[in-house]
């Protein structure tokens, strides 16, 4: 999962000078070039994180007794935050060289159809 | 899906059905009832039509107890045993211990036959070899060198040392043995003939024993000298002298049930059977002239010693060998098979692993005075096993008080699926064998059988809940925002 | 601009897009009639039966759902395999094929046509041919273009590579999972181009299918991340790549294990890591990408620099900690047996003891692919020329599946597609070149000299589009790799400014004629090949007679209709593994042992059972309840798929479970050699396969010389005795032979006793003692 990795910038001890200025940097950059709507996407992502992360905990330290249920419940959280993602990446301006064919209502529809197969499966693997 | 539970392997699903089976087919005499056997009526005799008085009390009980009862002389060819594969009596006796030459359908093969179709025999064992000397090996019996009669000087009497009273009262029957010689047999019984030692076989039983102080003996030898042709026999049998109470006068043996090679539907005629088959030492234990010998007992009283002359109880003897021969007595059979699981009644084509299971049976004997079969409560070691490959349980089955010849018990299938069968499978000297073979399918739970919406697992239902709602509520602000910013175009625009 | 021949000015691009486009869907009309029709011939030589063996589960299966719903079925335990195990089918097959069928099948009956359940089957590989050709023309057209596409699409409709599995009646797993796999990896290449989260969930939803249809879904499982991660480290990121792949594989994981015989496989063993792991890969590039896009590329250096640590510690830790509980299943035999072809051989005898495991021999290359196989290398050459991101995906697909099916004679299977593609991507690059009427612009004496062949130019140009067409039907023909170099020399050299080209139409036409030749030539092999080697089915034997008619040896049916007719519901038929499916479908009988080797102790108890002698074998009868015990023998016929010579593996797998009992080398002659005339080992004249083989063998050659003409061996005059099983039944030609079981004897003696005596024969212990006098 990549983006843990930003959580874990502010605990290394190497070079944390440079990566502490870097990360503000980052953060700068982000809150500046970043469209509101691909705010309010990362907003999304971040729950949807927080949520996967909370139930791999509990899978851990718990137990991952109905594995079903655990694999149904995270695989949820992460397919639907790389659907997500996916869409952020489709309806990113600074991509648009890139996805040429694909609009942004045509992104939408998309995400929208990819993640409703999912939760079929989700809740058909759940019980 | 299709059961296997009309399928037994070695099957004898019921003896009842079995029995009618042969009663309808193999028996063309009448229907069951007229004689007091439970598997026929008609009996053949072979004998010399000559020697017929001398065992006309025997032969008139039988004919008493309702038997149809046919005279054939060894050296006759008719009426054949087997006829197109058919045997063609319930029955045979053979009382022509002496003849040498049989006619050819009598053979020590024939006579195996006719067990393996359902015929019960009384064999009798003469001081000459005949065909039975060969055929006696094929039933675990040892016999002695030909011409060496049981010879006993105990108790001192006037008869010739071969002719020997044997205490019946005496014999020790182990307690799962059905004893054949019941209470009613008061007199000693008179024997004269060769005594045999059994092999161990658990088909056969001693029915009676050889006195203590008998022994095998050829009476041609000097008195008191053990002949060397026994010496020598005993040493290459490795059991010992011939003597003693370990040597038998009278054994019975119980067939299996098989004998073809099919099972079910696919077996042959009379396959299901079991047959019984009685080795006597001598033909002369039937005979009028030791039912009418009395024996000369002393008999101790304050006074003294006083002679006492008792009748003989070979009539009664010969009677209940037969009746036992002819499956009489000791005769069991298997009702009703049912299973079911607790709290239901109806039985499942399939069980399910762990599911608690009622195996019920019915069994009930043959009662040869009523002549009718009477349910039968007295088996105390009956055992059910619930196999796959090996016995995965094996569980008593005790009678159910109050429900006379009810046996049930209760179980938890195992944790493993595959095809188990309910065995019942009863083997007690002198009485019938139950064998009872029932497949039925244990299978794993259903699908939807497991437990669902465990407590463990409510993060995970939250969290697939949440981020389906999660989802929802973001196409909505999403398409929200889209409408807005369309707008917000639309306004520059304007 | 020159022309080798006029070409047709007044026609309007419209009318020309308008033609082509017919004459496509014509072309593709033919091309589907010619591979449903070339699958026929098993239909027409014999009749409309399943085949082989496997086939006849999955039909029996089919029946029952078809009858009793997928539901049932989900649940359905069959007692009668296994015996007396069972098998928990619902969790034991992938159930495509048969809820395929079960669809079709409730289908046609909605609409009141009452097609049988059998026809359904046979005819179900035909039909999905047809589909497969339209995936790969769809596949091959986002290579290249159409015309490359309808070559493909006639390339796959015969190839004989593919016929051999999907022929009427050969109701297998594989006639759909061609297919599949096609249409996946087409819906992948799309997503990819596109970017497209709707190709990438078509794409896993496809995926599902395939994983329900066939256990070889895991080569698409590991392609597509193969293709990912070499697309990444050729520097080829891009969110397109992103979104296909995660949208493919969050979607795909997730459904695939709602396939009960599938289950958790996809997060626990190693088959299936790789593409968990290009997963991951993909999460972190593209978070990395993200933030390189909002930071200067010094500092993204440094978060680079340490994120790589902080992720490197984490991924190791995690790996320690997953393989430390056993969470990732090692990978399993089947899997390294791809890698090492002796591995089987020496540990899993079962596994090596199928034919269609074995290496492949090399003219089956010939023989399947003929042309193609030629074709194939030149047009993975066509492919570097390019090198878009999809090209480097068949130039990877092309590389793996050369080496498995060289490992493996069944993973043939999934190397046609790919050669047919790249053969077809070569085909038509040579007939563009060739048909194209562009000169380049030199000398013009030249281009008037060859006016005359005009009209055939024009034909040559009209068939143009429908290069396809005339592949389709007719079918197509050949390069070497020599005439690929000419044409990519051509093709490059085209791009230079010094102009090179081709001239006239003769020299056109010299290789057009030979390309369309080699084509039919192609056609009539695929033809002959069909027919002949690939339509049996193997259930109905044929034979030539001396008149050059048809003899059809109809044995096995023979037996399993007596078997079916003659003995009780539920008894027990014993044979080898081979023939479960048979006598269960044919039979409808119990089996021991049967095509799904899911359990080896199973197979060797049988495998002991059959090289043991007769006396150590009753006890194994009798506690598997087995009443019959079925062998195949192709002794008098010359039949040489029969026990006799599977026999080594049977013993093969009994010693791996009972290696004291059963020793391999006992069944040779002291010289090493495998004989069942009278220099045969005792351990194999005793076993109870050579006895029922062999069994009043010689008896039917009177007093001749009996010849097993498999082995071309003498049979010794005096057979082997049988005690403890009985003849039942025996085919016309003996190629089934099937012994009953004897039941115990009456008396409790054992058998052979029991014979003997029954024989009249005297019992040693019962011999008359002589009686001597006493010396006194």
């Amino acid at each position: 999962m990549a983006p843990k990795s930003s959580s874990s910038f502010t605990f290394t001890k190497p070079s944390s000078q440079s990566a502490s200025s870097s990360l503000s940097a980052l953060l700068s950059a982000y809150t500046t070039q970043t469209t509101p709507r691909l705010k309010f996407i990362d907003a999304f992502l971040v729950f949807l994180l927080s949520s996967g992360v909370l139930q791999f905990v509990y899978c851990v330290l718990v137990t991952n007794f109905p594995f079903n249920a655990f694999l149904a419940g995270f695989s949820s959280t992460v397919g639907q935050f790389v659907l997500t993602a996916s869409l952020r990446q489709q309806v990113n301006p600074e991509n648009k060289v890139e996805f040429k064919e694909v609009s942004h209502e045509r992104a939408f529809a998309d995400f929208v159809l990819g993640s409703i197969v999912l939760h079929f499966f989700v809740y058909n693997f759940l019980g | 899906m299709r059961t296997r539970s009309q399928s037994s392997f070695s099957f004898s699903c019921s003896l009842f059905t079995l029995l009618l089976v042969t009663i309808a087919t193999l028996v063309h005499t009448s229907s069951a009832g007229k004689s007091a056997s439970s598997t026929g009526d008609s009996v053949l005799v072979i004998l010399e039509p000559a020697k017929k008085a001398e065992y006309s009390i025997f032969l008139n009980g039988l004919e008493d107890k309702g038997y149809t009862v046919t005279i054939r002389a060894p050296k006759e060819e008719q009426p054949l045993l087997i006829e197109a594969g058919l045997p063609n009596f319930s029955h045979v006796v053979l009382l022509a211990s002496d003849t040498k030459n049989f006619a050819k359908d009598i053979s020590p093969q024939s006579l195996v036959q006719l067990l393996s179709l359902g015929t019960n025999l009384v064999l009798t064992l003469g001081l000459k070899q005949n065909l039975l000397t060969s055929l006696a090996p094929e039933f675990s019996l040892l016999l002695p060198p030909p011409a060496t009669p049981l010879v006993s000087y105990f108790p001192e009497r006037s008869d010739p040392p071969s002719i020997i009273p044997i205490d019946v009262s005496s014999q020790s029957i182990p307690n799962d043995t059905f004893s054949v010689l019941s209470s009613q047999v008061t007199g000693k019984v008179w024997f004269s003939g060769t005594a045999f030692a059994l092999n161990s076989n658990p088909l056969l039983f001693p029915i009676l024993h050889a006195p203590l102080e008998s022994f095998a003996a050829d009476l041609s030898d000097a008195s008191g000298r053990v002949s060397d042709a026994l010496a020598d026999a005993s040493e290459k049998g490795g059991e010992g002298l011939w003597a003693g109470s370990s040597l038998s006068v009278v054994a019975g043996f119980q067939t299996l049930i098989g004998g073809g090679t099919g099972h079910g539907a696919d077996a042959g005629l009379g396959e299901d059977n079991q047959a019984r088959a009685v080795w006597v030492g001598g033909s002369s234990l039937f005979s009028d002239e030791f039912a009418k010998k009395k024996v000369v007992e002393k008999v101790q009283q304050e006074r003294g010693m006083k002679v006492v002359e008792n009748p003989s109880g070979n009539t009664q003897a010969a009677s209940e060998i037969a009746g036992w021969a002819f499956q009489e007595r000791g005769v069991l059979r298997i009702d009703e098979v049912t299973h079911h699981k607790v709290n239901q009644t109806e039985p499942l084509e399939m069980y399910t692993n762990n599911d608690e299971i009622v195996y019920t049976i019915r069994i009930s004997s043959f009662n040869p005075s009523t002549r009718k079969w009477e349910p039968y409560s007295g088996l105390k070691d009956l055992q059910l096993e619930f196999t796959m490959l090996d016995p995965h349980v094996r569980i008593a089955l005790p009678p159910v008080s109050g429900k006379s010849g009810v046996y049930s018990t209760t179980f938890r299938a195992p944790d493993r699926h595959g095809v188990f069968k309910f065995v019942i499978s009863y083997k007690r000297k002198g009485f019938t064998h139950l064998i009872h073979t029932l497949s039925i399918p244990v299978v794993p739970p259903r699908h939807d059988g497991y437990p669902r919406f465990l407590s463990a697992a409510w993060p995970y239902y939250a969290g697939a809940i949440s981020t389906s709602v999660g989802f929802l509520v973001f196409c909505a602000i999403y398409i929200a925002g889209e409408a807005k910013e369309e707008k917000e175009k639309r306004s520059k625009k304007e | 601009m020159s022309t080798a021949y006029p070409l047709p000015t007044n026609i309007s691009p419209t009318t020309v897009a308008n033609t082509a486009s017919l004459l496509r869907i014509v072309a593709f009309g033919l091309i589907s009639g010619a591979a449903i029709a070339s699958r026929l011939f098993a239909v027409i030589n014999f009749e409309s039966i399943i085949h082989e063996f496997d086939p006849w589960f999955n039909y029996r299966a089919t029946r029952v759902l078809a009858a009793k719903g997928f539901y049932e079925f989900w649940n359905w335990f069959d007692p009668t395999a296994w015996y007396p195990l069972g098998r928990v089918v619902g969790g034991t097959v992938y159930p495509g094929l048969m809820a395929t069928s079960g669809v079709i099948y409730n289908f046609l009956h909605y609409f009141n046509l009452p097609v049988d359940i059998r026809n359904i089957c046979v005819l179900l590989a035909p039909g999905f041919s047809a589909l497969t050709a339209w995936a790969t023309y769809m596949f091959t057209a986002e290579m290249k273009d159409p015309s490359a596409g309808l070559l493909a699409a006639a390339f796959i409709g015969i190839v004989p590579g593919y016929i051999s599995r999907s022929v009427a009646g050969s109701y297998d797993n594989e006639a759909i999972a061609i297919f599949l796999l096609m249409f996946t990896f087409y819906l992948w290449i799309k997503a990819l181009k596109l970017g497209s989260a709707l190709f990438g969930t078509l794409a896993a939803v496809f995926y599902f299918y395939m994983v329900a249809a066939w256990g070889g879904y895991a080569f698409i499982t590991n392609m597509i991340p193969v293709h990912a991660l070499v697309l990444l480290l050729m520097g080829r990121f891009s969110g397109r790549l992103y979104v296909a792949y995660c949208s493919w594989y969050a979607i795909g994981t997730l459904s695939s294990m709602q396939v009960p015989f599938v289950g958790f496989q996809p997060v626990r063993t190693s088959e299936h890591m790789g593409a968990l792991g290009v997963f991951g890969l993909l999460q972190i590039v593209a978070f990395a990408s993200l933030v390189r896009s909002h930071v200067s590329s010094k500092q993204f250096q440094n978060l680079l620099a340490i994120s790589v640590v902080t992720m490197g510690v984490l991924g190791a830790g995690a790996f320690v900690v997953m393989t430390y509980k056993g969470w990732i299943a090692p990978w399993t035999g089947r899997f390294y047996s791809l890698w090492d072809t002796g591995y089987a051989k020496k540990y899993i005898p079962i596994i090596a003891s199928v034919s269609e495991h074995q290496p492949t021999a090399w003219p089956s290359f010939f023989m399947d692919l003929q042309l193609l196989i030629f074709l194939f290398p030149a047009g993975v050459i066509m492919c570097f020329r390019e090198l878009r991101d999809e090209h480097v995906f068949v130039i990877i697909y092309a590389v793996v599946a050369s080496y498995f099916a060289g490992v493996m004679v069944r993973l043939m299977l999934t190397l046609t597609p790919v050669v047919c593609v790249s053969a077809a991507v070569a085909l038509s690059t040579l007939l563009d070149t060739y048909v194209e009427a562009k000169e380049p612009d030199v000398p013009e004496e030249r281009m008037e000299a060859n006016g005359s062949s005009a009209p055939d130019g024009k034909k040559t140009k009209k068939a143009g589009g429908a290069v396809g067409s005339q592949a389709s039907t007719t079918a197509v023909a050949a390069a070497s790799s020599a005439i690929s170099d000419f044409v990519s020399a051509t093709r490059s050299s085209a791009s230079t400014p010094r102009q090179k080209g081709i001239w006239g139409a003769d020299t056109r036409l010299v290789i057009l004629l030979n390309a369309i030749g080699m084509l039919v030539f192609f056609v009539f092999h695929c033809t002959w090949v069909t027919s002949n080697a690939y339509s049996s089915p193997s259930v109905v034997l044929a034979s030539t007679n001396p008149d050059g008619s048809q003899h059809i040896i109809d044995d096995y049916r023979e037996a399993y209709y007596w078997l079916r007719m003659n003995t009780p519901q539920d008894a027990v038929v014993m044979s080898w593994w081979d023939y479960g499916y048979q006598i269960a479908g044919m039979a409808d009988r119990v089996t021991l042992v049967d095509n799904n080797t899911w359990n080896n102790t199973h197979i060797a108890t049988v495998g002991k059972a059959m090289s043991s002698p007769e006396e150590v074998a009753y006890p194994i009868l009798r506690k598997h309840d087995v009443d019959y015990v079925l062998v195949i023998f192709g002794g008098l016929l010359g039949y040489s798929g029969d026990d006799i010579n599977k026999f080594l593996w049977m013993v093969r797998i009994a010693q791996g479970v009972w290696p004291d009992e059963i020793q391999e080398p006992n069944y040779f002659t002291p010289q090493g050699e495998y004989r069942v005339d009278d220099r045969a080992s005792e351990a194999m004249k005793t076993s109870l396969m050579y006895k029922m083989s062999y069994y009043r063998f010689s008896e039917l050659y009177g007093g001749g010389n009996a010849v097993d003409r498999v082995r071309n061996q003498q049979i010794p005059k005096v057979g082997p005795t049988l005690d403890y099983l009985e003849e039942a039944f025996t085919t016309e030609n003996w190629i089934v032979r099937i012994y009953k079981v004897r039941k115990e004897d009456t008396l409790g003696r054992d058998l052979k006793t029991a014979n003997a005596f029954a024989q009249g024969k005297k019992k040693k212990r019962s011999k008359p003692v002589s009686r001597r006098r006493a010396i006194v």
